[in-house]
């Protein structure tokens, strides 16, 4: 277990390494210069030099990149270009409210789609079965922000249930007005929800096919025995996989409802910062979601490490 | 809903029985028209070979058919039809009244269930126990199938037992409630012969406990001789014979069974010749086919006339009362399949000349572990798969390569041909060393050396005709135009009975055993001079392990071809092998000539295989050296004998200190026995069975 | 005497084996979605596929208007309802919606065909040989794909467009189409690692087999292997993979499309459409209707091809895809 854990950080450490080389040479060693993208039309010499020097970028490359990273170490991840003011202050209210939509948006999803993902996999080619196939199917094919923008027309424009926008007012949390979080965190449980649930629906298939099962059907047990002492546990185990590789996942997905919402979270800083080209917050932030993928995918393999007795004990 | 059970009925009665799969593939006619009965405190014997139809009846019996399944005829038990039986009905007797055992007790064990809690939910639904009380029970009962330590394995996972562990506690589930009746579905198969014989034992002493009828499935007939008091016989979903146990090996009445008795190689010899074996001609009834108004061994029946081919033979009683689906049943005897030719010997070891020679082999797995992966100290040695093996092959003979699983055969196999590279030592072919990576050797030398695996379904590249292999061996081995490389295709095919139309077909369109006939007739493509047979023959039914092994010899015969045979079965190794290698962890046991290896005195190792192998003779004393666990793992040099540990024979602590010497055997200079016991003893302690630990 | 001279033209033999080249695996491919259009999804997924599919190739040429130019005067043709003259109803700047969803196929397809074939091609080619030599190096490679994975796809996908998009390509020739290239680029690389990591464990799986080693005992190079022995071996597998990676791509790129950074101008874009119809919610909703229908069949479709192929293929469902 011991070995499994250094194994696995080493190896997030050097993946996150990696990951900072890439964007660091995607973002400013790549051809054409970052002073004159971010100021575009106002480019003028001095405007140019002046940039230039605050950014540091007259300096070499490898310096450069020692100096990012050796911050990022010690958790200062220099200044936000735009908003002039050190990103270690921006980020923590933004990582936040990403965090609180993310749990209401899995809290919301995980448990329902678990439950039609096993009623159906144990009833392979009933109607219900048939039902949840397609509602699963059509969910992972739409995008979210097509689900979005059709949420937004149904129960905002439509029917004025909730509203169309979920900024937050600064000051204030999105507890203080939950129901802002209805529509983003059901957008974001919709593609999570078929996902989880079509996955969920194949391993009790599978797991319903073994001869395990088979004996303790005949061994006389009630089917409710069965498939919750014998089929459930073994399903479970890279179902759960999948859900904590989802909760990685998800961030793609939040990048995109919080912009669909206007939900002040990381993904829409992720995209102003684009927008406004302020490259040190958009280093930081991809580097922030990268390694929030990264631990999640260890967290995965850690829990299926202890659920699963043949590993546990091997 | 009533119970009880209806006066007078047996406890099982199937009559007329036919289960048909209706698929999206094609209809199945898994069981075409079965009949058998069976009373309390029986053990029927079910057997027949792989499509005959005998586990979907197995399964029958415990209502447990697919909704594709459509069940005809009528089978009850205790006199209620069970085929018309409802769910709850059929939970309140399933693990209760009827219980089963399965063929795989790996897979048949909830892996995230400790195995005591599985036994426990049988108790506590169907006898309403206590949780307290089903503890106590399910420790009684891994004490009746004779676990280890029975107040621990409860606790324990079913990764954390062996194979004969697992079957052991699937048996003890299957006890739980005193069924009254018991099926066993191959309980045995898969697992080692030395698992299997103490598995046998213990069934043998449950039937003399157990107030049940035994339904016993198996395709092993050697089996089926030791457990059986009647055995039934099924053929392309037909019981084709009824009779008590020792009719059915002295006397069988339809000539398919005759056929199947003479198809399995006897591992003693004690006339000393070995007869040629009987090879059952073409295949199966396909399970697809519609039934017809003939009988369906007809084709490959030896002794076959016209009224086999225009009625369809009734179950008739015959002479020695047993029954019997041949209509001329009264003319079954066992020439009608062989004349008893003897088998031709190879030619004698002195003269050949040597071929191959195995120097000190080694193969490990794996590389030392460290505690931290990059640092710290080193804490896991590798895994000593094959060490120091020596052993020479002479022109035109063969050396059979014996031990169970884990004993290093299938790594000693692939570390000669080359797939795997060696740790250590060489192999030299015709005087020149070959290189350790088959990659890296000569043209000439792939040529000289092939090899023939397991798994015929897995030998032939599914999305490649059939030519495929043997017009590549060709291209690669001979100096042929593509025309010629056609024709000896053809020709290869026909050697090994098969016809030129097959080359075009894919290897899911053959059966097994023509697909093994195809990887020998690429094995033969390149005139090799050593041919490696991995298990050639054991996923292989008997009638057809029965073809290969024949045209093997023929092919030894005509080419002068040598053979290393490795095989688990001693009857097997015993009828193609002129030399024998006994491997136990990777180290040599035994070796020396095939008829000295096995008879005594041996290595206590070989005196276990042979005492655990069943023999198809009901008549047959059952032998009592058994042994427990499963070949160890080797991660250090072994101080003293790999065997010490299991070995019935054990005489003291330098079993486990010192190294065994290599102690001559009394009939040839070639017999070796790596042992502490003087080779006197040994015989002497061999013949009187005296001496066991 | 007349000697019969068979004239040997070089084209028309070119041409012959050309066709005799091409007639197995296009067989093969015929049989193969003879196979998929034999299941229940792939009967509905083939033909919305192949309308998208005829909509990108003659799409822009049948659109009844233009799909780029604005339509005067404003305030008589702008976020027109549907009706029979726009079926779908105007936009803000008085396009045709139907018009323009029917040019917005196009490039959609175009980039997510190249960039997903892309990603399937290498990921195919590193996974096989990764897996078949197996050792250090594999470990290596292995290792590289799980730090590309360990970038969201659409992470990495705005990185790339934000910072590259918007300065000059290194070569001319490339200026022209640059934002597309990249996105092809950018998709194959998602796409590689993910393909590659499967490919690799059927390859795992495969080299084991008999045949495999039957293979090498007979002499042949690990080229041949490779490519005549365990490739055959690793399409169905491969075609799963490729219907599942197609639709990822789409989700992608027309996510990027959503957030301002898709397929370049001038085509429509269809998450761009969608994007832009926010404003209009309220007052003018089939302004979303439309591209939102549109987005949806395709990978609707995509995916119920993928769900056929994946029975077709006799795989067991659902388990190829992350």
């Amino acid at each position: 277990m011991l070995r499994f854990l250094i194994a696995r950080l080493s190896m997030i450490g050097v993946t996150l390494l990696v990951v900072s080389g890439v964007i660091f040479v995607v973002t400013e060693i790549l051809p054409g210069d970052v002073a004159q993208m971010m100021l575009k039309q106002e480019a003028t010499e001095e405007r140019l030099a002046a940039l230039r020097a605050e950014l540091g970028l007259d300096r070499p490359a490898h310096v450069r990149y020692l100096d990012w990273i050796g911050g990022v170490v010690r958790g200062d991840f220099g200044d936000s270009y735009v908003q002039k003011q050190p990103i270690s202050e921006i980020l923590p209210r933004r990582i936040g409210h990403s965090l609180v939509l993310a749990l209401f948006a899995l809290a919301l999803g995980v448990p329902v789609a678990v439950a039609a993902g096993v009623w159906a996999g144990v009833r392979p080619d009933t109607l219900w079965d048939r039902v949840v196939s397609t509602v699963g199917l059509v969910g992972i094919s739409l995008p979210e922000f097509v689900t979005g923008v059709l949420l937004m027309l149904v129960l905002a424009s439509t029917l004025h249930w909730l509203p169309p926008s979920s900024h937050i007012i600064s000051g204030s949390t999105p507890l203080t007005r939950p129901e802002i979080l209805v529509m983003p965190a059901l957008t974001l449980t919709g593609v999570l929800f078929a996902y989880i649930m079509r996955m969920t629906r194949a391993n009790v298939m599978e797991v319903m096919q073994t001869p395990y099962v088979r004996t303790a059907v005949l061994k006389g047990l009630p089917m409710r025995q069965v498939i919750l002492r014998h089929v459930l546990p073994n399903a479970m185990l890279p179902t759960i996989t999948i859900i904590a590789t989802n909760f990685g996942w998800m961030l793609g997905g939040l990048i995109i409802v919080e912009n669909v919402f206007s939900y002040p979270g990381l993904g829409q800083l992720l995209l102003r910062s684009i927008q406004t080209r302020d490259v040190p917050l958009l280093e930081a932030l991809s580097l922030l979601i990268a390694a929030t993928y990264a631990l999640s995918n260890l967290l995965a393999d850690l829990a299926y490490t202890a659920l699963n007795p043949r590993i546990r004990y091997a | 809903m009533s119970h009880q059970p209806i006066e007078g009925a047996p406890l099982l009665e199937i009559e007329d029985l036919a289960v048909t799969f209706y698929t999206p593939r094609g209809t199945v006619r898994a069981v075409r028209d079965a009949s058998l009965t069976l009373h309390r405190g029986e053990l029927v014997g079910l057997v027949g070979e792989s499509g005959c139809g005998k586990s979907t009846l197995a399964f029958a019996v415990m209502g447990y058919l697919p909704g594709t399944a459509e069940v005809g005829g009528s089978l009850r038990f205790e006199g209620r039809d069970i085929a018309r039986m409802s769910e709850p009905e059929l939970r309140e007797l399933r693990g209760n009244r009827i219980a089963m055992v399965y063929q795989d007790p790996a897979t048949s064990l909830t892996p995230t269930m400790r195995v005591g809690a599985q036994i426990a939910e049988v108790l506590r639904e169907h006898l309403g126990m206590s949780a307290e009380q089903a503890r106590e029970r399910t420790v009684e009962l891994f004490e009746s199938v004779r676990l280890a330590d029975p107040g621990a394995v409860g606790m324990r996972f079913p990764h954390e037992l062996s194979g004969g562990q697992q079957q052991r506690v699937v048996i003890a589930m299957a006890l739980a409630c005193d069924p009254d009746l018991l099926i066993m579905d191959e309980p045995t198969t898969g697992l080692d012969v030395t698992t299997e014989a103490t598995i046998l034992d213990l069934i043998a002493d449950l039937k003399t406990r157990v107030n049940a009828g035994i339904l016993y499935v198996s395709h092993n007939l050697g089996v089926i001789a030791r457990v059986a008091d009647r055995v039934v016989v099924m053929y392309a979903g037909q019981t084709i014979e009824e009779a008590a146990v020792r009719d059915l090996f002295k006397n069988p009445r339809h000539p398919y069974t005759a056929g199947l008795l003479s198809c399995v190689p006897k591992p003693l010899a004690e006339s000393g010749a070995v007869t040629k074996l009987t090879a059952i001609p073409g295949s199966v009834y396909p399970a697809g086919e519609e039934g017809v108004d003939a009988c369906l061994f007809a084709d490959r029946c030896p002794s076959v006339r016209d009224a086999c081919r225009s009625e369809a033979p009734p179950m008739a009683p015959t002479d020695v009362g047993s029954s019997s689906r041949c209509l001329f049943w009264a003319d079954v005897r066992p020439e009608i399949w062989a004349t008893g030719e003897e088998r031709e010997e190879t030619p004698a070891a002195n003269g050949a000349e040597e071929v191959l020679t195995a120097k000190s082999l080694r193969r490990f797995y794996g590389k030392w572990k460290r505690k931290y992966i990059f640092f710290g100290p080193r804490v896991q040695p590798p895994v000593r798969a094959v060490s120091d093996v020596d052993f020479k092959v002479g022109r035109g003979r063969t050396l059979g390569i014996v031990g169970e699983s884990g004993s290093g055969k299938t790594t000693l196999a692939r570390a000669i041909v080359g797939l795997v590279p060696l740790t250590g030592g060489a192999t030299v072919l015709h005087g020149e060393e070959l290189e350790r990576d088959v990659d890296d050797r000569t043209r000439g030398q792939q040529a000289a050396m092939r090899m023939v695996f397991q798994n015929p379904t897995a030998s032939l590249n599914p999305r490649m005709p059939v030519r495929h292999a043997i017009l590549r061996s060709l291209k690669k081995f001979t100096g042929l135009n593509s025309r010629e490389r056609r024709e000896r295709a053809v020709e290869l095919m026909e050697a090994v009975g098969l016809s030129a139309v097959y080359l075009d077909r894919r290897p899911d369109e053959l059966s097994g055993g023509q697909q093994q006939r195809v990887a020998l007739a690429g094995a033969f493509a390149g005139n090799a001079d050593v041919i490696v047979a991995d298990e050639a023959v054991s996923a292989l039914d008997v009638s057809v392990q029965a073809q290969v092994l024949n045209l093997l010899k023929e092919h030894q015969r005509e080419k002068g071809a040598s053979y290393i045979f490795i095989s688990h079965d001693l009857g097997v190794v015993r009828y193609v092998s002129d030399e024998i290698l006994v491997l136990y962890a990777g180290h040599v046991a035994e070796c020396g000539p095939a008829d000295d290896v096995l008879a005594a005195p041996s290595h206590p190792y070989t005196e276990a295989l042979l005492s655990a192998a069943p023999v198809p003779d009901p008549d047959a004393e059952p032998t009592r050296i058994r042994l427990e666990g499963a070949v160890p793992t080797l991660r250090e040099a072994f101080k003293g004998c790999c065997f010490a540990g299991r070995c019935p024979r054990k005489i003291g602590p330098i079993c486990d200190d010192t190294p065994p010497p290599a102690r001559v055997g009394p009939s040839s200079p070639e017999h070796l026995i790596y042992c502490h016991i003087p080779v006197d003893e040994l015989a002497e302690m061999q013949r009187s069975g005296v001496g066991l630990r | 005497m007349a000697a019969t001279v068979v004239v040997r033209d070089p084209w028309t033999d070119l041409l012959r084996r050309v066709a005799r080249a091409l007639a197995l695996p296009a067989q093969r491919i015929a049989s193969a979605l003879r196979l998929v259009l034999r299941t229940p999804s792939g009967r509905i997924g083939l033909p919305i596929l192949l309308m998208h599919l005829i909509l990108a190739t003659v799409g822009p040429w049948l659109a009844p208007y233009s799909a780029t130019e604005f339509q005067e005067p404003l305030a008589e043709y702008q976020l027109q309802p549907p009706s029979w003259q726009f079926w779908m109803g105007t936009d803000q700047f008085g396009r045709d919606i139907l018009s323009r969803v029917m040019s917005g196929a196009t490039s959609l397809i175009a980039v997510s065909v190249s960039g997903a074939a892309l990603g399937i091609a290498l990921g195919t080619a590193i996974g096989m040989s990764s897996g078949y030599r197996g050792g250090r190096i594999d470990e290596f490679v292995m290792r590289v794909m799980d730090g590309l994975m360990s970038f969201p796809s659409l992470l990495l996908a705005l990185l790339v467009m934000s910072m590259l998009a918007n300065r000059p390509a290194p070569l001319e020739i490339l200026q022209s189409n640059w934002q597309n290239i990249l996105i092809v680029v950018t998709i194959g690389v998602v796409t590689l690692p993910r393909v590659a990591r499967v490919i690799r464990s059927v390859t795992l799986s495969l080299k084991t087999l008999e045949f495999v080693q039957s293979a090498r005992l007979r002499g042949e190079r690990a080229p041949y292997i490779i490519f005549r022995e365990i490739l055959p071996n690793t399409l169905p597998v491969l075609g799963v993979e490729a219907s599942v990676r197609l639709s990822y791509a789409i989700l992608t790129i027309s996510s990027l499309g959503f957030l301002g950074l898709g397929v370049q101008p001038p085509s429509p874009d269809w998450g761009l459409m969608l994007a832009q119809s926010r404003q209009f919610l309220g007052s003018a909703p089939w302004v979303a209707l439309g591209p939102a229908a549109a987005i949806a069949s395709l990978v609707v479709g995509v995916n119920l091809v993928a769900d056929g192929v994946k029975q077709a293929s006799g795989l067991p469902r659902e388990k190829a895809a992350t």
